[in-house]
C-alpha cells in the first residue's frame, strides 16, 4: 500500500486557479445568442387587492409575463406550498414580484415597466406577531409540571432581528429551451429543488426540465428555495418568447425581496429549586415567516429543538409559533432557526446564573451535556462529547479567566465572552430517509478516470475538492482521476440539496461507501450506486417531536474579545477563538474556511447587522445601509479542531457550514455585557443599544 | 458618442462610445471580459475593481469619459503578469478563495496594494482591502494569503 | 440635443458651461450611484453630463502664499498623501469610502455634493477652507460656510465651475477628528467631530469645532469657539457645562435608516466632552 497522508492534509481547491483568474462563469458571465433579458415589476404596496393592470402596447419582440402564463400551479415547490408564482389579485408584501417584462433591450424594458399601471385597493397589513399560521409543542420528561414546586422562577425574553445572506453575487438564471426541454442555469444551492418546482409549475414530464448549475458567488442559505421561485417564473417567459432569457437580480431587489433570517422573540422561563438548580424550562419560540410560510416550519423545529443548546435540562416545556405578517418572506440562511436559539439560551444561562449570583462560567459548565445524556427531545446523545475538553482548550487558548477578571474592572470598558453550542447535521428525525432518500454515483471509465455523481453544489465551502480528494484518498488514486463537474440533473442524481451541514457527512458518507465498493470492483468499467438508509437505531416521532431529532451533533466553543468605546458605544472586535468537534477534518484548511467564515457572520449577526422593516419597507435596502464586515472589522481567529469521528460520516466526518456560525452571537453579546456591565437581550447590540443600555439600562 | 483614446490591457484603443456608460458595462458586454463582476454597482462591495493607471478602481462607477487618457487593466490583463501568478500561488495556499466571487477584485486590491507599498502591515493590508468585500472567508486568510505574496514577492514591486 | 462632452481645457469647460445646463461630472463616485438604473443600461442624467476629472490643469496640489491650494480634479488619495495637507484632513479621507472609491474622488466633488454627511466638509469648515470658483468672465472666492446653504445646496451657478480649494497650512497644535460609522472603514457617518486647537504658553489662541452630520451643514458656531479664545486650558472644566449646553441647543440630528436622533445628539456631545477634556489636561 502505498503511503497516504492524513486525510485531513490540506491540497489546493480545485476550482481556485479558474476563480482568481477570472475564468469561472458565473451565471451573469454567460451569454447565449439570441438572448434576452427579463426584469420584475414588483409590489410597492405591503397588502392590497388588485383591481385593474393596464399593460401598454407591446413593441414586437417584448413581452409581459404573469399569472397567466403558467400552464401548470401557481405555487412554488417547497416544504409549505403557499409560495404562489405570480400572484393573482392581492399582493401580500413590498417587493412581491408581479410580472416579467421581457425583451432585448433593457431600455426599451424599463420604458415598458414604467408604462405598467397596476391599481389596487389598499388593504390593512400586519405587521403584528398574531397570525399564527404553524404551531408545534413538545415536552421532555415533566414538561412545566416542576414550576409548581419552584422556589423561584426566573424568565427573560431574547429578541434576533433580520439578517441577509448578502451573498457578494446576486440571484440569477438563465432559462432557455433546448429543443423541448426546459432548462435553467443558475446560482443555485439545490439543483432537484428547482427542477421539482419548475415541473410542478409546467406540469411538465419529468425528462423535459433540466437544471444546471453554474458557478455559485456564495449562498449561505439564500439560494436554498428562492431560486425556485425565480426559476418558475424564467420557464413561463421562455415558453412565451422561445429565446434564452437571462434574469439577474439588483442588489437592491435582492435585498428587498429575497428570503432572509427570521426575526425572533424568544420566551424563557426557569424554574429554580432551592439549590439555585434549573429544575425545568419553558420556552416560546415565535418566528416572523413574512408573508410566505415557505420553510418556517422547518426553521422553527430547529430552533426548537435547540431549545437547550448545549446543556442538558431535565424537564422542558417547548412550544413555537410561526406568525404570517405582510412583510418579506423569511427563509434558509446558515444556521436555520439555531442561531436565535442558541442565542436565547447562552443568555438566558447566564442571566440565571446572575440572577442567582452565581459564577455563571461554572454554573453553565454543570449543564453541559454529556454522552448518554437525553437531548431536549428525550433522543440520546449516543456518540462521545468532548465539550469539557474543548471548553478548557478554548480557555487556555484565548487567556480566559485572566481577562475576564481584569475585565470586571468598571472603567476598562473590555470583555471576553465565551458560547457553548451544538448543531445537529442533516435533516431533522427521519427526513433523510423519508423525504430526501439521496442518491449517489460513481462511474469508472475503461480509463480509470471515476466520475463523481452527485447534486452537491459548490457554493464556496468547497465540496468539489473534499469529494474528489475523499474518492481519491480511498481508492488511492491521483485526485486529476476523479471528476466531479458541476451538477447538472440530466447527468446525475439527485443527492438532496446542499444544505443542513448534510453535504460530507451524508452524501459523503454514501460516496465513500460507493467508493469502497468500487475499490473492491474487479471490473474497470463500472457504476456504483449508493442510497441512503437511516441507522436503525435513530427514531423520530414527527408529530409529537419526540427522539432523536439528528443522527449525529457537531458541537463547538467560540470565546470573542470586544472593546467598548465608552464615548460613542462602538465596539471593536479585538480577537476570537473556536474549537471545534466535527468528528474529522476531510481538509483542515478548508475546514478553517468555514470556521472563518461562519464566526464572520455569527458574529456580525449579534452586532453589526442591523435590518428593519417600517410598514413592510425594508430600511436598509443596499450594501451602503445594510452593513456586513468588512477587513478591518474582523479580528484574528484561532480555529483548533478535535477529532471525534462519527461511525457514518466519511473517514468520522461531520457537519461543518452552520456549526461555524451559530455561536458567534452570544458570545460577542456576553462579551460586550462584560465590557459595559449591563445585561443584553438583544442582538444586533449596536452602538445605539450599548448607549441606550450604558445611559438607562440595568446592570 | 464620442471618440475616446486609452489603454486596455496594455493596448493602445480608440473606442467610439457613449460617454456616460459605465466602465463595467463596457469591460464585460463589450470587451467580453467577465473577470470584473457586479455585486453592487455602487462601489462597496469591490467585485468589479480593475487597475487604472496602477491604482485600484471600482470599474461601476467610473464613466468612459473618465478612462480616456489613462490605462486600465482588468484581472484578465494582469493574469499575464508574474506578480499575478506570485498573487495568485499565495491566495491558493492560504485558502484564501471561497465562493470566488470576491476573488478577482481581492487580487486586484492586492496589486495595487503591493505597487505602493511592497512590505505592507496588517494595518496597512486591511485599509486596502476595506472597499472589497467578501462574505464566505472572514478576511484572514486573504491577510494571510497577502503577506505571503509579499515575502515571496520581494524585490517584484 | 446638448450631448455630454469631455472638456480639454477650463478655458473649454467655462465656454460650454457659458452655453448650456450641464452636470458636473468629476470622480463620479456619489453620481453614478445616484443616477443609475439597471446593470446594463447608461446612467441618465436629467442634464447632459460635463466630464471635468480630466482637466490636467486642475490636477494639482502646492503651496503658494502661504496657503495650501488644491486643485479640483485632484483625487483623495493624491491629497492624502500629500506632506502639507493639514492633519485633520489626513484623519478625515483615511475614514472616506475605500482606497478604489479615494483613488477617484475629489474634494470639490464632496463639496459639490454637499451632503449632511459629506465627511470632508468637518475638515473644510474647521479649516475656513474657501472655495474657488470661475466662470467664462469671472472669479470669485467663497468660505465653505457661505457656499453650501443647505442640503446638498451650494451657492454656485449654473455657469460656474468649482476650480480649486484653497486651506491655510496647518498652525495648530491638537487635532482630533471622529467619524461614527456603522463599521471601521467603508462607511457613510453617523456623527462626525472635529476639534481643532491652538495653545500656546497654556493659553488657547484659537479653537475650532464642527460637526458633521448633526444638522443640515456641517455645524459649528464662532460664538461658542469666541468664548474660549484667550482663555486659560485650565479654564475649560469648568466651562464645559455651558459648552455642551450650547451645542445641545444646536444639534438637530434625524432619525433614519443608520441610527437616531438620540444616539447622534448623545454621541456628538460625548465627543465634545472628551475633546474638552483633552484640553484641559
Amino acid at each position: 500500500m502505498k503511503f497516504q497522508p492524513d486525510i485531513g492534509t490540506p491540497i489546493p481547491r480545485v476550482d481556485a486557479k479558474e476563480k482568481i483568474s477570472g475564468a469561472a462563469a458565473y451565471i451573469n458571465d454567460i451569454d447565449m445568442p439570441g438572448m434576452l433579458y427579463a426584469k420584475t415589476l414588483r409590489s410597492k404596496m405591503a397588502h392590497g387587492k388588485i383591481i385593474k393592470r393596464h399593460y401598454p402596447t407591446l413593441p414586437e419582440g417584448y413581452a409581459i409575463i404573469d399569472y397567466r402564463h403558467i400552464p401548470g400551479t401557481n405555487i412554488v415547490k417547497a416544504i409549505y406550498e403557499d409560495w404562489q408564482i405570480f400572484p393573482v389579485d392581492e399582493v401580500r408584501y413590498i417587493g412581491e414580484p408581479i410580472l416579467l417584462v421581457v425583451g432585448e433591450n433593457k431600455d426599451v424594458i424599463i420604458d415598458i415597466l414604467e408604462a405598467i399601471e397596476i391599481t389596487y385597493e389598499e388593504m390593512e397589513p400586519q405587521f403584528e406577531w398574531i397570525d399564527s399560521v404553524i404551531h408545534y409543542h413538545y415536552e421532555k420528561k415533566h414538561g412545566s409540571r416542576p414550576f409548581a414546586d419552584a422556589n423561584r422562577i426566573i424568565e427573560h425574553t431574547y429578541e434576533t432581528g433580520y439578517q441577509e445572506q448578502a451573498y457578494i453575487e446576486p440571484q440569477g438564471m438563465i432559462g432557455y429551451l433546448d429543443q423541448d426541454k426546459m432548462t435553467l442555469i443558475g446560482s443555485i444551492q439545490c439543483p432537484y429543488y428547482v427542477k421539482n418546482a419548475v415541473l410542478m409549475a409546467l406540469g411538465w414530464e419529468n425528462e423535459r426540465v433540466r437544471v444546471i448549475q453554474a458557478h455559485v458567488g456564495g449562498a449561505f442559505g439564500g439560494k436554498e428555495e428562492y431560486p425556485s421561485l425565480i426559476a418558475c417564473q424564467l420557464a413561463m417567459a421562455v415558453i412565451q418568447v422561445n429565446k434564452p432569457v437571462k434574469l439577474i437580480f439588483e442588489r437592491e431587489e435582492d435585498i428587498i425581496a429575497s428570503t432572509k433570517r427570521h426575526p425572533a422573540q424568544i420566551a424563557m422561563k426557569a424554574a429554580i429549586d432551592s439549590e439555585g438548580h434549573i429544575m425545568a424550562l419553558k420556552v416560546h419560540v415565535g418566528i416572523d415567516a413574512g408573508a410566505v410560510i415557505g420553510l418556517s416550519g422547518v426553521v422553527l423545529s430547529r430552533a426548537m429543538i435547540a431549545a437547550t443548546g448545549a446543556y442538558t435540562i431535565e424537564n422542558l416545556d417547548v412550544t413555537g409559533d410561526v406568525y404570517r405578517t405582510h412583510s418579506v418572506p423569511t427563509g434558509a440562511f446558515r444556521g436555520f432557526g439555531a442561531p436565535q436559539m442558541m442565542f436565547a439560551i447562552e443568555m438566558f444561562m447566564e442571566h440565571i446564573a446572575r440572577n442567582l449570583g452565581k459564577e455563571p462560567l461554572a454554573y453553565r459548565m454543570a449543564y453541559v451535556a454529556k454522552q448518554y445524556d437525553l437531548t431536549a427531545t428525550s433522543g440520546t446523545f449516543r456518540d462521545p462529547i468532548l465539550m469539557q475538553k474543548m471548553i478548557e482548550e478554548a480557555m487556555k487558548r484565548s487567556r480566559y479567566e485572566e481577562k475576564a477578571l481584569q475585565y470586571q474592572n468598571l472603567h476598562r470598558y473590555q470583555g471576553i465572552g465565551m458560547s457553548f453550542f451544538l448543531h445537529g447535521c442533516g435533516f431533522t428525525g427521519s427526513g433523510e430517509a423519508t423525504t430526501i432518500k439521496a442518491k449517489v454515483r460513481l462511474r469508472r471509465e475503461a480509463s480509470g478516470v471515476v466520475h463523481i455523481l452527485i447534486a452537491a453544489v459548490d457554493m464556496g465551502q468547497g465540496v468539489r475538492t473534499a469529494m474528489r480528494k475523499l474518492v481519491a484518498h480511498m481508492l488511492e488514486v491521483p485526485i486529476d482521476q476523479v471528476i466531479y463537474d458541476l451538477p447538472d440533473t440530466d447527468c446525475v442524481p439527485d443527492s438532496g440539496p446542499t444544505v443542513a451541514s448534510r453535504t460530507m457527512m451524508i452524501v459523503g458518507g454514501l460516496v465513500a461507501r460507493a467508493a469502497q465498493r468500487l475499490g473492491m470492483e474487479p471490473q474497470i468499467a463500472v457504476e456504483i450506486e449508493e442510497t441512503y438508509h437511516q441507522p436503525s437505531e435513530i427514531q423520530w416521532d414527527e408529530a409529537r417531536m419526540q427522539g432523536d431529532a439528528y443522527p449525529a451533533y457537531s458541537w463547538g466553543v467560540n470565546v470573542v474579545e470586544v472593546a467598548v468605546d465608552p464615548v460613542t458605544g462602538e465596539v471593536s472586535v479585538v480577537g476570537a477563538w473556536s474549537v471545534y468537534d466535527v468528528g474529522k477534518a476531510i481538509d483542515t484548511l478548508m475546514v478553517r474556511g468555514q470556521a472563518d467564515g461562519g464566526l464572520a457572520q455569527g458574529i456580525a449577526y449579534g452586532y453589526l447587522e442591523v435590518m428593519r422593516h417600517h410598514q413592510g419597507k425594508i430600511q436598509q435596502r443596499n450594501l451602503t445601509d445594510y452593513i456586513i464586515p468588512t477587513a478591518a472589522d474582523m479580528p484574528p481567529m484561532e480555529t483548533y479542531l478535535f477529532d471525534n469521528p462519527y461511525a457514518y460520516g466519511p473517514y468520522g466526518a461531520k457537519g461543518v457550514g452552520e456549526l461555524t456560525l451559530v455561536g458567534g452571537a452570544p458570545a460577542i453579546a456576553k462579551a460586550i455585557e462584560m465590557a459595559i456591565k449591563r445585561q443584553i437581550t438583544k442582538i444586533p447590540v449596536t452602538p445605539e443599544m450599548i448607549m441606550e443600555l450604558m445611559t438607562h439600562g440595568e446592570d | 458618442m464620442a471618440k475616446i483614446e486609452w489603454m486596455l490591457n496594455g493596448t493602445p484603443i480608440s473606442s467610439d462610445i457613449d460617454l456616460s456608460m459605465r466602465l463595467l458595462d463596457y469591460l464585460r458586454d463589450h470587451q467580453h471580459l467577465k473577470g470584473p463582476k457586479e455585486g453592487c454597482g455602487e462601489g462597496e462591495c469591490g467585485a468589479c475593481a480593475v487597475l487604472i493607471d496602477h491604482q485600484i478602481a471600482n470599474s461601476c462607477l467610473v464613466p468612459m469619459a473618465n478612462v480616456a487618457g489613462h490605462e486600465v487593466v482588468t484581472i484578465e490583463g494582469f493574469a499575464k503578469t508574474k506578480r499575478y501568478q506570485i498573487i495568485a500561488q499565495a491566495f491558493i495556499d492560504c485558502g484564501a478563495v471561497q465562493c470566488g466571487f470576491c476573488t478577482p477584485g481581492m487580487i486586484i486590491a492586492t496589486e495595487s496594494l503591493l505597487h505602493h507599498q511592497p512590505q505592507p502591515t496588517i494595518s496597512e493590508i486591511k485599509v486596502a482591502l476595506s472597499g472589497n468585500l467578501c462574505r464566505c472567508t472572514g478576511y484572514n486568510m486573504i491577510i494571510e494569503a497577502i503577506t505571503l505574496a509579499a515575502k515571496r514577492g520581494r524585490g517584484e514591486w | 440635443m446638448v450631448e455630454a462632452r469631455i472638456p480639454h481645457s477650463l478655458q473649454e469647460a467655462l465656454i460650454l458651461m457659458s452655453q448650456a445646463t450641464y452636470t458636473i461630472v468629476n470622480g463620479a463616485t456619489d453620481l453614478l450611484v445616484q443616477k443609475r438604473s439597471w446593470s446594463g443600461t447608461i446612467p441618465k442624467f436629467s442634464q447632459p453630463p460635463l466630464y471635468i476629472r480630466g482637466l490636467k490643469e486642475l490636477d494639482y496640489i502646492c503651496e503658494r502664499s502661504g496657503m495650501l491650494e488644491i486643485g479640483a480634479t485632484t483625487s483623495l488619495e493624491t491629497i492624502l498623501h500629500h506632506p502639507k495637507t493639514p492633519k485633520i484632513l489626513q484623519h478625515i479621507i483615511l475614514t472616506m469610502a475605500s482606497p478604489a472609491i479615494r483613488h477617484q474622488a475629489t474634494l470639490s466633488g464632496n463639496i459639490q455634493n454637499a451632503s449632511p454627511a459629506g465627511d470632508s466638509l468637518v475638515g473644510l469648515y474647521l479649516l475656513d477652507a474657501s472655495i474657488v470658483l470661475h466662470n467664462r468672465h469671472h472669479e470669485r472666492v467663497i468660505s465653505i460656510q457661505d457656499f453650501i446653504v443647505d442640503v446638498r445646496k451650494t451657492m454656485r451657478e449654473a455657469d460656474e465651475l468649482i476650480t480649486k480649494v484653497v486651506l491655510p497650512i496647518d498652525k495648530f497644535s491638537q487635532c482630533a477628528y471622529t467619524k461614527v460609522g456603522p463599521r471601521k472603514t467603508d462607511a457613510i457617518a453617523k456623527v462626525a467631530f472635529g476639534g481643532l486647537i491652538d495653545i500656546e504658553n497654556d493659553r488657547i489662541r484659537d479653537i475650532r469645532i464642527a460637526f458633521g452630520a448633526v444638522y443640515k451643514t456641517v455645524l459649528r458656531s464662532r460664538k461658542i469657539e469666541e468664548s474660549l479664545m484667550g482663555k486659560d486650558r485650565s479654564a475649560v472644566p469648568e466651562m464645559k457645562h455651558v459648552l455642551l449646553e450650547g451645542y445641545a441647543s444646536l444639534i438637530q440630528p434625524i432619525d433614519d435608516q443608520r441610527s437616531n436622533r438620540w444616539y447622534r445628539k448623545t454621541t456628538a456631545l460625548n465627543l465634545l466632552e472628551a475633546f474638552l477634556d483633552s484640553i484641559s489636561r
